[in-house]
Formats: structure tokens, sequence, C-alpha cells
């Protein structure tokens, strides 16, 4: 490899096979997909609290919705089961997933292993211009005159079919980008993983690799196993939808032949909830690092952390028929998964208590990724608790399909994978970009998010246990939603405040680019590879392969004189 | 061990308990089921639980916050916490989480679906009830003098009424016309699925006479938002006088058209469980 050779703007910048690089297209890809998607998740509050009112200004009330059937600039059922499905397929898909496994893994795992890049540069290049692709084809599905995809993220069938009575071209585009986004992301596994297992430095043992790259690992691991499911479904779906066969259609009595709705639930769930671990075990890894750098200590029960996130991967392939309890499932199979997903909470109550342990006895310091993995331990609290009773079948039968649902997976999904991954922009920005994002916008920004994000995401549960059911248009249909209908407008203001303080972060992104404080080499005195070459760093990385000598967390080793850390490479002085 | 536990559950038996009234800013809907308590019973436990270990969290890392920030002359000690003593601490605190309320609700729920959920009521005095979803209504069948469905005699009501006796078992037999829907009845704490190409049955007991609304939990197009049916609960008299103009008025004709694919006839034979 290389290290400084001559490269034009294309091979550098456009068509890059340098890791780096690639990870930086994947943050922009994830952050433009943030914004869009937050913004329809503001749509969506002002159709919920401001029912058929047209849309205000600075919701671009000009300019969308002109056409609509029931108004210029109002949104309707049709366009508001539209938003929905958008947003939480953007979000997921198109957010968290490029952001944290795109951006993060491709920056990180060479870097944190201590390889010159991935092994597979060119299909990591092709990765990257894969999700694009699938990006284009996404959002040309917003230029269809019926508008997009509107069967809920999840799609089933037979709704997402052409006997489902919503047009079918948009539900089209959605089945054939996530089928190309899948793609993206197994050519992704397959390189993070063969690099990890191949491409460590002399003494990275698997356990000296930072947490950060555990997470990422595992992800990958389970990316690698389950996407293929997926694509499965998705492409009988596409057939179903365009070559007219009848995979998961069916008639209206049992004595009807045809195919089997039911099998597609299986199909999407049996990815489907491995994919809430595929986002957050990279959140979890890189919480669990920077809890130890900024508490200057390392990290609590490191091996058993480690342990418990594998023994986690492993019980999230077993247990996605909680998510099916009330489709009619025998009586065995219910009680089986309600037992396995219930063992999750031993692994992860171990490791939480191994965050708390982390901050026991340190010296903490507030920068601002510390008070975002802080705050991760607080939204993942909530939402892990509160997965009890999604598990346990008889609440689940009165709480299933309700806002406690929705409630629930934007903690664990939205809240804690988001703030996972703003911590992770906080801390690794200095070396991606050789400046430091500004510290009082920071601040803000975390107060302002964490605060209205609270307000939303909790009543979303308070009323889901009154029984507000999912995907309503219009809740004043119900006499029994009554009670709910202020709460809606509270949590309205608070969406508002939460996506306007998202623009101050998208702002001080783009000037801190530009005009922020140039960068030392190891501004957090953070103890793992990356840190140990300076910004920019070269085509290769490494000048010299290093030679790993410590675990990824030595700080405050007593024998430290001058400076409270050791990197990875450098031996413990006598 | 065990005894523990099964006198520590007896508490939860028979009634509603009250562990933390006014936690939530809201109620969920009035229960007027005979076992909807049971449910507001596991969850109100799970409350109470999740509640205490959140704020042990929370007050563990405020206390963290105040006595171990960085300040001049605070060093950070370096504990790997990866000694015997560490380890096993940390193992049994995750036990005890899991005895403490998973195992703890497991056993609720499990005890729950046994004696009601799953327990299907047997006998004559029950009413039974076959229930059609479409985009975007309810369609209800009763059986008729003959008591078979699926026969010349099946009564059915005008869409989105549904009447059922009080303190009568009731069982629904439910399978929709075209995309899958949910038979969700929020007073009754009750939900579930209807897949086409499958038959899912469900029981449930009302205890008060009153209008109740049956909403559709699963998306199912764009008026999902206002599929709402009246679930009226009266007593045996009025039910069967209801039953009877049902009778007098004949059945709905709206099914006689053979347009897109609508039978003349729905219903099925009523599918005995095992």
């Amino acid at each position: 490899m290389s290290n400084s050779h001559e490269q034009s703007f294309w091979s550098k910048y456009i068509f890059s096979l340098d890791h780096k690089t690639i990870g930086k297209q994947f943050l922009w890809l994830g952050i433009f997909f943030l914004l869009f998607g937050g913004f329809q998740a503001m749509l969506i509050r002002w159709s919920l609290s401001n029912n058929m009112e047209p849309l205000p200004w600075w919701l671009l009330g000009d300019f969308l919705y002109q056409s609509s059937p029931v108004g210029a600039g109002i949104i309707g059922p049709d366009a508001y089961n539209q938003l929905f499905t958008m947003h939480g397929t953007i979000m997921i898909f198109w957010a968290i997933t490029p952001i944290l496994i795109g951006a993060f893994g491709n920056f990180c795992i060479p870097l944190q292993i201590g390889a010159p890049d991935m092994v597979f540069p060119k299909l990591n290049m092709i990765s990257f211009w894969t999700m694009f692709l699938a990006s284009v084809v996404l959002l040309f599905s917003y230029l269809l005159p019926e508008g997009t995809a509107a069967g809920g993220w999840t799609s089933y069938p037979p709704l997402s079919t052409p006997v489902g009575g919503i047009p079918g071209q948009g539900q089209t585009l959605w089945t054939l980008s996530l089928t190309l986004a899948g793609t993206s992301t197994l050519m992704g596994a397959i390189n993070y993983i063969t690099t990890i297992v191949r491409l460590r430095a002399p003494g990275m043992g698997y356990f000296k690799m930072p947490l950060t790259t555990w997470g990422l690992f595992l992800t990958s691991i389970l990316n690698a196993l389950f996407v293929p499911i997926i694509a499965a479904g998705l492409i009988i779906l596409l057939l179903d939808n365009v070559a007219g066969t009848q995979f998961l259609v069916a008639g209206s009595k049992a004595t009807i032949p045809g195919g089997d709705p039911l099998l597609y639930q299986h199909v999407f769930w049996i990815f489907g909830h491995p994919e809430v671990y595929i986002l957050i075990l990279p959140a979890w890894g890189i919480v669990s690092d920077l809890l130890s750098v900024f508490s200057r200590k390392p990290a609590f029960g490191y091996k058993v952390t480690a342990i418990c996130m594998c023994t986690i991967t492993a019980l999230s392939g077993i247990v996605w028929g909680h998510h099916m309890y009330t489709t009619g499932m025998s009586p065995l199979l219910g009680k089986t998964f309600m037992f396995l997903t219930l063992l999750i909470s031993i692994p992860s109550s171990i490791f939480f208590l191994n965050w708390l342990g982390t901050l026991w006895k340190g010296a903490l310091k507030f920068d601002v990724p510390m008070l975002f993995a802080m705050s991760v331990m607080w939204v993942f609290g909530l939402g892990g608790l509160t997965g009890l009773y999604n598990a346990t079948i008889t609440s689940d039968i009165y709480l299933h399909d309700t806002y406690f649902v929705v409630g629930h997976f934007h903690y664990t999904m939205a809240a804690s994978v988001l703030f996972g991954g703003f911590a992770a922009i906080y801390f690794w920005f200095p070396k991606m970009f050789g400046r430091d994002l500004d510290p009082t916008m920071g601040k803000i920004h975390f107060w302002g998010s964490f605060i209205p994000l609270n307000l939303v995401f909790f009543n979303m549960m308070v009323m889901g246990y009154a029984g507000h059911h999912r995907r309503i248009f219009d809740p004043s249909e119900f006499e029994f939603l009554k009670p709910v209908l202020g709460l809606n407008d509270f949590m309205t203001t608070s969406a508002f405040i939460l996506g306007a303080v998202q623009v101050l972060f998208a702002f001080n992104f783009v000037w801190s680019l530009v005009k922020g404080k140039l960068a030392e080499r190891n501004p957090w005195g953070a103890a793992t590879l990356e840190w140990t070459v300076d910004y920019p760093i070269p085509h290769g990385n490494f000048s010299a392969t290093p030679q790993v000598v410590n675990g990824p967390h030595e700080y405050s080793h007593p024998s430290l004189k001058d400076k409270d850390w050791l990197a990875q490479s450098e031996p413990i002085p006598s | 061990m065990n005894n523990i536990l099964c006198n520590f559950i007896q508490i939860f038996r028979k009634k509603k308990i009250s562990l933390l009234n006014g936690i939530w800013f809201l109620d969920p809907p009035k229960d007027v089921s005979l076992d909807g308590y049971r449910i507001d019973n596991v969850i109100q436990y799970t409350d109470l639980v999740i509640t205490i270990y959140f704020s042990i969290v929370v007050l563990l890392m405020l206390y963290f916050i105040l006595k171990y920030r960085n300040r001049p002359g605070h060093k950070a000690v370096y504990e790997k916490g990866e000694s015997k003593k560490h380890i096993g601490f940390t193992l049994c605190m995750g036990m005890l989480v899991f005895l403490s309320i998973d195992v703890v609700i497991e056993s609720m729920s499990f005890r729950d679906l046994k004696e009601a959920f799953w327990n299907f009521p047997k006998g004559d005095n029950i009413v039974k009830v076959e229930v059609m979803p479409q985009q975007y209504a309810w369609n209800f069948r009763y059986a008729g003098a003959d008591g078979l469905f699926d026969t010349e005699d099946d009564l059915i009501p005008a869409q989105n009424q549904m009447h059922i006796p009080v303190n009568t078992p009731v069982v629904i037999q439910i399978a929709p016309l075209d995309v899958i829907h949910s038979f969700y009845i929020p007073n009754f704490r009750v939900k579930v699925d209807a897949t086409p190409g499958m038959v899912n049955t469900m029981w449930f007991q009302a205890t008060e006479t009153g209008e109740f609304e049956i909403a559709c939990a699963e998306l199912c197009g764009n008026s999902h938002y206002r599929m709402k049916g009246i679930l009226t609960v009266e007593s045996q008299e009025d039910y069967h006088n209801w039953l009877n103009t049902l009778e007098e008025e004949g059945p709905e004709d709206e099914w006689d058209d053979e347009d897109d694919g609508v039978p003349s006839r729905w219903g099925w034979a009523w599918k005995e469980s095992e």
C-alpha cells in the first residue's frame, strides 16, 4: 500500500478506495437523510395536532402538497400514510445505518485495529455507490404522481401488493431501493468481518479490540446472516408486485388457496428483530468506549461487556416471534418466544451495570461526546425496560400496535442510536476533518435534543398506554382517544423544538468544517490507535504497522507520570 | 423458592391492584371485561419494578456526576472491574433483575394465558360471532336459529354493529376479506389480527352494559384511521330482542353482487378447536 501517491479529484473524493473517504461519504449521505427524515417527522406531528390545516410557511407550506386532493398545502390521509412509511424507512435504513455502520464502521475499524485499509477497498467503494443508487431510486418515488409507498415501514402484504388498494409504483420502488440498500449493507458487512478477522495489527487480540470495533463486528455478523433473509422476502414481494405471482397473497377464507401473508411477517421479523441490534450494537460499543475515555479509567468489566454483547447478538436471532403475538401464534411458540426474549434482560442488565461501574470512581469530564454517551444510558435504560411490556404476551395483547410500541422503539432505535451517533460524530470529528466541532453549540444541541426528545417519546408511551393505536391520521375519530388530544399538541411543540435544534447541529457541522478550531492530534486523550496518527491521515493510515501491547482503555494507570493515558501501542513505563 | 414466588404472585390474583395509579398522566380506557384486570395487573407490576430500577440508576448517575466529576486534585482510580468479586456482583445483579421482573411477569402472564386468554369457554351458554373486516368496515355474522354458521339462516347485522349480552362468554372467529386488519377493543384490553388465508379465534366477556368502540389496530390503507365499529353490550333480553329484529329484517343484501370478486355470501363453518 503506497502512502502518498498522486490522485485525481475523481479517484480521491468521488470513487475513492480509501476507507476514511468512504466513511465520510456515508456520513454526508446519512446526515442528509437524517434531516430529510426528520423533516417528515415534523410534517407528521403537524398533521397529528393540526389535522387538515394547511402547512405553515416554516414547514414549506407554500411548496408542499400544492395539488393535494383535500386542499393546497394540506396533508390528507394518503399523504399521511406515505409520510410515516417513508419516515420510518429513511430513518432506519438511510440515516442511522449509514451514519453508524457506514460512516463509523468504515472510519473506525481499520484505524482501531491498526490496519492500512479495509481488506476489499473496491468492494467498499461499490458498497457506497450501491447505497447511492438505492437513495436515488428511493428519492425518485417522490416524483411519482401517486406518491411514495404507503404501507408502513414494515410493508405487510397484502396491503403492499396490488390487491391492497394503495398505489403500487411507489411500493415497487420502495422494495427495489431497499433491496439495493440491503446489497450495499451486505457488501459492507462481509468487508468489515474479513477486515477484523484478517487485518488486526500484531498483538491486537480480539480481547484487545476497542468495544466500538466489537459492536461493529457483531453488527456485521448479524447483517451478513440476516440481510439475505429480508432480501429474499423483498424479492418475493417485488415479484408479487410486478410479475403477478401470489407468494404473499391469500383469499379471504382459509378455504381459498393462494400464498401466505404470514410468511412475509416471519421473514421480515427474522431480519427485523436482529435489525434493532444491528443498529444498537455499534452505539453500545461507542458508548462503552466513550464512557471510559471521559471517566479517565478503564471500561469496567471490559471482557464481560464484550461477552454480553456476543450473547445478545446470539439471542437476537431467535426472538422475532414477539412481534407476532397477536397473529394467532401457537401457544407453545408464543411462550417459547417470550421466554427467549426475556432472557435478553440478563446480559443487558449486566453490561448496563458495567457502564455504571465505568463511571464509578472515575474523573468525569463532561465534554459534548460524554454528555451524549451518558444520555444514551438514560434513553436506553428507559427503552430497554419498556421492552418488557412488549415481550410479555398478555401486556402485549393490549399494547401491540399502539403508540406504546412506537414510543418504545423510538427510545431504543431512534434515541439511543441517534445519541450514540451524535456522541461518535462529536468524538471523531477532529480525526475525520482536522477541526473541532464547536462545543458551545454542541452543548446547546445536547440539551435542546435531550429534553424535548424525552417529552415526545415518553408521551408516546403514555398515549399508547391510554389505548392510542398506531398510524392514525385523525385520532379525534375515536371517543376513547379524546383524552389524549391535548397531549398530542404538547408533543408536537416539543417535536418542533427538537427539530429546530437539529438545524443548529447541521449549521455547527458545516461551520466547524470551515472555521472550527484546528484539532490537536489527540484532543480527548484517548488510548485507541486512531489517535496515534496525525490529521490528515494518509491513504494507508500508519507509517509503520503498530505493535499492540495494551488493552483499549489504559487510563490513569498508576505508573504514569505526566499524562494519564497510554496508547495501545505504547508500552507501560516501568 | 418456588413457593415464595407463588405466594407473591397470589397477591395479584382475582382483583385489580392499584400499585401506581396516577403515575401515568393518563389512564387506559375503563376496563369492562372479565379478564382485562389481569393485563392491567401485569402492566402495573412492571411499572412499579422498572420505576424502582430506573430510579436507582438515575440516582447513582447523579451521585457519580457530583462525586466523581473531574476537578483539580481529583484522580480516577485505575479499576478494571475484572476481579472475581466485581464480575460476581454484576452477574448477581443481572440475575436479580431477571428474577424480580422477568420471572414474575412471565409467571403472571403464563398463568393468565392458561386460566383466561387461552382457556376457551365450553358449554352451551356461549355467544359465537364470525367477524370479517374489510377495507374499511367490520362485518359480523351470527349463527341464527340452527346454531350453525355458513347456512341460509345466518344473521348479518348492519356493518360496524356488534351486539353481545353482558356476563356471557363471547367467542369470535375472524378472517378478513382483503388485507390484514386487527380487531381491537381498548375497553376489553383485547386484540387479534385478521390475516387473509387463516381464521383466528379469541374470546372475551363483558361485565358492564354500554357502547364501546372497536378499532382497527393494523394499518389497512388510507381510511384505516376511521375504521370503527360499535360494540353494544346489553342485557340478555335486549340482546335476544335485537337478534329477533335481525331475523325479521332478513340479512343485509349488499353481498349479492359478484362485482370485484366479492363472494355472494361470506362466512365459514365454525372451526372447532382441538
